[in-house]
This record gives structure tokens, C-alpha cells and sequence, in this order.
């Protein structure tokens, strides 16, 4: 059953009279319960598609619809993690996830269940009164992960959720990521420019070209979950997808 | 518009590039030394020029300074200051924080009070106490209305500033959450901005502070400043000199409870 419906998505700026096109033609479908990541190199309109998504920003023309409703501006049947979480820093643990809950009026004794569940899955027992800053980088991100889930959003939309972690930290929150989402098995659209990310936490992979942003190429990962990073077929699409950045950047 | 700071920047660590070590005995010791050699300089000073009413020596000001303790009129006088102060600070605070959050959070309201604002704001404040008398008579209004004035362009000012560096990422995670117009504004814009208000806060109180002994001099016949003035013409000049110290001491303090009201009401920074 198709979830999203990205229709024709064109995005222009203009800077100085001039319009500069980032995202020209961009049609894809996602069906529900799919983990599909979006990569491309830096600049080529990655953000600004998800933010459009979102409803952050207005497209220059074309449509979305979700379920059976055309998308226009932000709402709560859209969860968002941030690059860098926009975890609210004046807000404990607790108080951020319960935000979404409070602003749908969920009642109290539901929300107080689903706090329950959500801390256990993203393991952050004994953190409920820990402020953003008192949290390490991955615990900011599961925060930021459980929060987008609190508000029951039909789709998850996630801008490089593990941009601002190192290198064996990310390898580690992909796993986590993968077993959060095993759980929910919730609608996924991630941004990323990490082959080995797409790979390892996908099920189909749409590669952006840097010029003009448009779809490049739009393919499956069907490896069996949880992936092994040494597997001959992973490493296959790994290998195949970083030819097709390469290209993609070559455009530019 | 630039946010007003005056004052060092707390949680810099000053010492970095020294690379000194942070202790409680260097940080006593090193005060007690700045002090010592404050005194002495003022003792060396006024021994040199061997004048009373020119400059009175740190003895005879700590005798003053002693004296002022067995003397109930200054402080009816000082809490009648304090008084003035804390209403004449409520007001700058109660006014200048609504117009800052909203020149903050709408364009139009910027335009049509930033012009307004900065004009205003470049009247010297002595300028306006001849006016304030005719307003309010002497007394109680033109003080409380110049410490009021002194501090409110400070919290304005610092207002607008801590609206504006919110992040807009802030705004659409709490849009995206469910979150509305009104729910935003309380739960985002008001404590994301509190900080930079605090601060607003703590230099209109410290104007505030200083406005009102000038505002003393010249518009009532009671109060702190008032028993400055008094002092003067008497050729009390230790009693001036002791005032002067109790004064400074006053204003810290009232400077130090802010901070700490402000570091309880901030703890998730
Ligand atoms: N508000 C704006 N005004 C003008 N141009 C913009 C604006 N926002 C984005 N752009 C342009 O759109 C292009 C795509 O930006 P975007 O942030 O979507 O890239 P990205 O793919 O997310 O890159 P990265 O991987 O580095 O995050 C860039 O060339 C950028 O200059
Ligand atoms: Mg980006």
C-alpha cells in the first residue's frame, strides 16, 4: 500500500534575480512500513526535499500527499529528527518526549504507558530527568528518535541522524536505529550521504544527482536483517551505490 | 539591533591560555592581595596630600563606616532607595520584556518600535530628570521613573537579541510535535529566550542602581543619595567616602542575587 506520493517536486531559490533550481522533477512512492534512504552528495538538494516533505518549506510546484491527504506545512503525522536533534535544551529527557503527547491531548495515563515503552526501547532508564546537555551524543539521538515516535507520526523523516557522531559511534546508533525501527516498523524516510548507512539500514535506496537534483537511481536492498557489513552481496551494494555518488557528483 | 553586554562574560575560562589552576585558596588569596594593595595606595594617597576633607584615610573612612551602623536614618534612607530601586526595576523589567519579546517575534512590530526605541534611547538620561520633576513632583515618581528608564533598553534590547538567535530548527520540531502559535510562544520562544532577559535584567538592575543615587541628588529630600548629598555639605568627607563603600556593596550584592536567580531559573544551560 503506497504511504507517501511524491508528485513532480520542483524547488527554486532566487538569489539576486537569478533562479537557481535545486530540486527540478522529483516523483517517487513509498509504501507503508518501508526504510527508504535518500542519498546524494552534499548540496544536492537533500534537506530541502525532506524539509518540503516536512512542510518547512513550500515546493515551487508539484505535490505530496500522505495517505489520502495532500501535504501543506508541518503537522504531527510527520515526525522530523533533526541533524543536529533540536532536542528543546531547556527541556529534560522526560518534558521532550512527552511534548508531542501533550500538544495531540493524549490522556495522562496513555501518555504515562507510552513514555514507559518508548524510554525501555531506546534504553535510556534513569535519563528522565537529564537535560540535553547532560546527554551523550547518542542518547541525544535516540531522544530525538523516541520524540518523533511519541507524537504517533504515520512517517518518520530523519536529515542524517547520525551526521554529528564519529565514525564507530555511527556503526553502533545504526544498529540501534535498525532495531527501534524492527519494533515500531514505522514508515522511514531518511537523508543521508553515507553509502555503507543507506545500505546497512534500507530497504530501497533513491541516489539524488548533484546538478538539477533529480533521481539518479531508485533500487532495492533485499539483504535479510540484521545485514552483515562483511557479506559478499552487502559489499556489492555498497560498491555499486558509491559508483553512482561518484557519478552523481561527477554532474556537478 | 546589538545586545547590550558590559560585564565579563561568566563560564570563560579566563585562565586558558596561562594555564593557571583554579582553586579556592588561589581565588582568596588573590583578592585579599588586590585589596590590600587598593588600601594602601588610598592610605599612601591621602597621608601624601594630609587632608581630611580632601581625602579622608582608609581608618578614619572605616570608622565612618562603623559609625553608619549606630545611625537609624541612613538606613531608613537606604531602604527607601532599595524600595524605589526594586519598583523602578520591576518596571523595566515588566514593560521592557513584553515589547522586546515582541519586537523579537514580528517584523512589524520591529518596525515600528525600533526607530522609535533608538531615538530614545540616545537622550541622556540626566536630560530627562528636569522633565521627570515636572511630571511627578518630587519625591518617590521621577526616582522610580529614572532607574525604570535607565534599565529598560538594556532588557529590551536583550530581549530582541534572545528571540532572534533562536534557532528556527526549534520552531519546526515544535510545529511538526502538534505544537501552536500560543503553545510555541510559551513553551519555545519564552524560556529558549530567558538567558538573554536574565541578562537584560541584571544590567537594568545595575543602572538602576546607579540612576537612583543621581536621581537622589537633585529630585528628593530622602533616600541614599540624599544622604550623600547631605554628608557633602556638611564636610563630612569620610561619611561621604563610607556611603560610597556601603553603596558599592549594595549594588554587588544585588548583583550577585540576580545571578544566582538567574542560574537557579537557567540550570538547563
Ligand atoms: N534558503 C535558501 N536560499 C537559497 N538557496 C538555498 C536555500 N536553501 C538551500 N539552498 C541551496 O539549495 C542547494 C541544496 O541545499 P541542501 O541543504 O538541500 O543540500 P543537502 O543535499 O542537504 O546538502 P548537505 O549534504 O551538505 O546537507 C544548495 O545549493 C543551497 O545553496
Ligand atoms: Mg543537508
Amino acid at each position: 500500500m503506497i504511504k507517501l506520493k511524491v508528485d513532480h517536486i520542483r524547488k527554486t531559490f532566487s538569489r539576486n534575480g537569478e533562479e537557481q533550481i535545486v530540486l527540478e522533477d522529483v516523483s517517487f512512492s513509498v509504501d507503508e512500513g518501508r526504510f527508504v534512504s535518500i542519498l546524494g552528495p552534499s548540496g544536492c538538494g537533500k534537506t530541502t526535499l525532506l524539509s518540503i516533505l516536512a512542510g518547512f518549506q513550500r515546493a515551487t510546484g508539484g505535490s505530496i500527499t500522505l495517505g489520502d491527504r495532500k501535504v501543506s506545512g508541518p503537522g504531527p503525522d510527520r515526525g522530523f529528527v533533526f541533524q543536529n536533534y533540536a532536542l528543546f535544551p531547556w527541556m529534560t529527557v522526560r518534558e521532550n518526549v512527552m511534548f508531542p503527547m501533550k500538544r495531540q491531548r493524549i490522556p495522562k495515563d496513555q501518555r504515562e504507558r507510552t513514555f514507559a515503552r518508548l524510554i525501555g526501547i531506546a534504553q535510556l532508564e534513569g535519563r528522565e530527568n537529564f537535560y540535553p546537555k547532560e546527554l551523550s551524543g547518542g542518547m541525544k539521538q535516540r531522544t530525538a528518535f523516541i520524540r518523533a515516535l511519541a507524537g504517533q507520526p504515520e512517517i518518520l523523516l530523519m536529515d542524517e541522524p547520525m551526521g554529528a557522531v564519529d565514525f564507530q559511534m555511527r556503526q553502533k546508533l545504526q544498529e540501534e536505529l535498525e532495531s527501534l525501527w524492527l519494533k515500531e516498523r514505522i514508515t522511514v524516510i531518511m537523508v543521508t550521504h553515507d553509502v555503507d548507512e543507506a545500505v546497512y539500514l534500507s530497504d530501497r535506496v533513491i541516489v539524488l544527482s548533484a546538478r538539477r537534483g533529480c533521481i539518479m537511481d531508485d533500487s532495492p536492498i533485499d539483504l535479510p536483517r540484521p545485514r552483515d557489513r562483511d557479506d559478499q552481496h552487502y559489499e556489492g551494494h555498497k560498491a555499486r551505490l558509491s559508483a553512482q555518488l561518484r557519478m552523481a557528483f561527477r554532474e556537478s | 539591533m546589538e545586545k547590550i553586554t558590559n560585564q565579563i562574560p561568566k563560564n570563560i575560562s579566563i585562565s586558558a591560555f596561562l594555564g593557571e589552576k583554579e582553586s579556592l585558596r588561589v581565588r582568596l588569596l588573590s583578592q585579599a592581595v588586590s585589596l590590600a594593595l587598593f588600601i594602601l595606595l588610598w592610605r599612601r594617597m591621602s597621608l601624601y596630600y594630609n587632608n581630611q576633607l580632601l581625602l579622608p584615610t582608609p581608618g578614619s573612612t572605616f570608622t565612618a563606616f562603623i559609625g553608619l551602623f549606630g545611625d537609624p536614618e541612613i538606613w531608613e534612607n537606604l531602604l527607601l532607595t532599595l524600595e524605589r530601586v526594586l519598583k523602578g526595576f520591576a518596571c523595566a523589567l515588566l514593560i521592557g520584556a513584553p515589547i522586546g519579546l515582541l519586537m523579537g517575534s514580528s517584523k512589524i512590530a520591529m518596525y515600528m518600535f525600533d526607530p522609535l526605541l533608538g531615538c530614545i534611547r540616545q537622550v541622556p538620561l540626566m536630560a530627562w530628570i528636569p522633565l521627570s520633576i515636572i511630571w511627578f513632583g518630587l519625591g518617590n515618581g521621577p526616582t522610580i521613573f529614572m532607574i525604570a528608564l535607565a534599565g529598560i533598553f538594556a532588557v529590551v534590547l536583550n530581549t530582541v537579541a534572545g528571540v532572534r538567535n533562536i534557532s528556527p530548527d526549534y520552531y519546526h520540531a515544535a510545529r511538526s510535535m502538534g505544537a501552536g502559535t500560543w503553545c510555541i510562544f510559551l513553551r519555545v520562544v519564552l524560556p529558549c529566550a530567558l538567558p538573554d532577559i536574565l541578562g537584560g535584567a541584571r544590567l537594568a538592575l545595575g543602572s538602576g542602581w546607579m540612576a537612583v543615587i543621581c536621581a537622589e541628588f537633585i529630585a528628593t529630600s530622602a533616600g541614599f543619595g540624599f544622604s550623600m548629598v547631605e554628608a557633602q555639605t556638611r564636610m563630612e568627607t569620610e561619611k561621604l567616602l563610607a556611603l560610597m563603600v556601603l553603596g558599592a556593596l549594595v549594588g554587588y550584592t544585588m548583583d550577585k542575587c540576580v545571578c544566582a536567580i538567574g542560574n537557579r531559573l537557567t540550570r538547563w544551560k
